[in-house]
């Protein structure tokens, strides 16, 4: 019963390792890039920070990769934060 | 091996594969995990501590979910986070927030948000089902656990 029991856990917890670590993604080599309508432009600032990416059936962000922009976060779009009117607190005002 | 007990191990190894999945997905890509925790619509002093919290709790859950002696407590705390997961879920859906952000960084990164929702009600039920299971095993009356000895 003992060595049923530890098979199926063992499976599971072998399974979960290795399907996180397949499933990495590649670290990114080149920056971030959005769509602002007319062209690319490269993403400054951080997420949650300076922009969000909210659900939409847009692409939020894109990797550059030999020339070529691939959609990175889909099914969403790039909104700075001042734009958004969020629950994240304001920006200081600098005196 | 009873049907019960296989349904509790096969419950257990579920719930164990999705929060040792998770945590070390998050682990491994820290960055974008912290990033993606800013993107919620959360106030970002949470982020510091929910990056750490959320997947050091999820792999303590999966090592209380391992042992006989320390299960019960896993599927309560299973069930717990599962709930909190799937409320989170729904007030997004119900757009109870300024804006939606993305599920774009989830551990399962296709799932749009109501199948998020739907994943997290099942594992609720998961969590459910090992806790019925679990307690009849537990508090089994003395007469049934005892019955060759009674003969």
């Amino acid at each position: 019963m003992k060595k049923i029991k530890w098979t199926i856990l063992t499976f599971a917890i072998l399974l979960s390792v290795g399907g996180a670590f397949a499933s990495r993604p590649h670290a990114l080599l080149s920056g971030l890039y959005y769509y602002n309508g007319t062209g690319y432009m490269p993403v400054v600032g951080q997420e949650g920070v300076t922009y969000v990416c909210e659900s939409s059936p847009l692409t939020c962000t894109y990797t550059l990769s030999g020339g070529v922009y691939t959609p990175y976060q889909t099914a969403a779009s790039y909104t700075p934060i001042q734009a958004t009117p969020s629950t994240k607190p304001a920006p200081k005002k600098e005196k | 091996m009873s049907k019960k007990q296989v349904l509790v191990e096969c419950a257990c190894a579920l719930l164990i594969g999705l929060f040792l999945y998770a945590s070390i997905s998050k682990f491994l890509d820290f960055k974008t995990f912290t990033d993606q925790m800013n993107n919620q619509p959360l106030p970002n002093s949470w982020t510091p501590f929910l990056v750490w919290a959320i997947p050091l709790l999820e792999i303590a859950i999966s090592i209380t979910l391992l042992f006989e002696y320390t299960r019960l407590i896993g599927f309560y705390a299973s069930l717990v986070l599962m709930i909190v997961f799937t409320i989170y879920t729904g007030i997004v859906l119900l757009h109870f927030f300024p804006y939606i952000p993305c599920s774009c960084g989830g551990v399962i990164r296709n799932l749009t948000w109501s199948q998020h929702l739907a994943l997290n009600l099942f594992y609720v039920a998961l969590s459910i089902l090992g806790i019925v299971l679990q307690h009849r095993k537990s508090f089994k009356p003395i007469f049934i656990t005892n019955k060759h000895s009674l003969v």
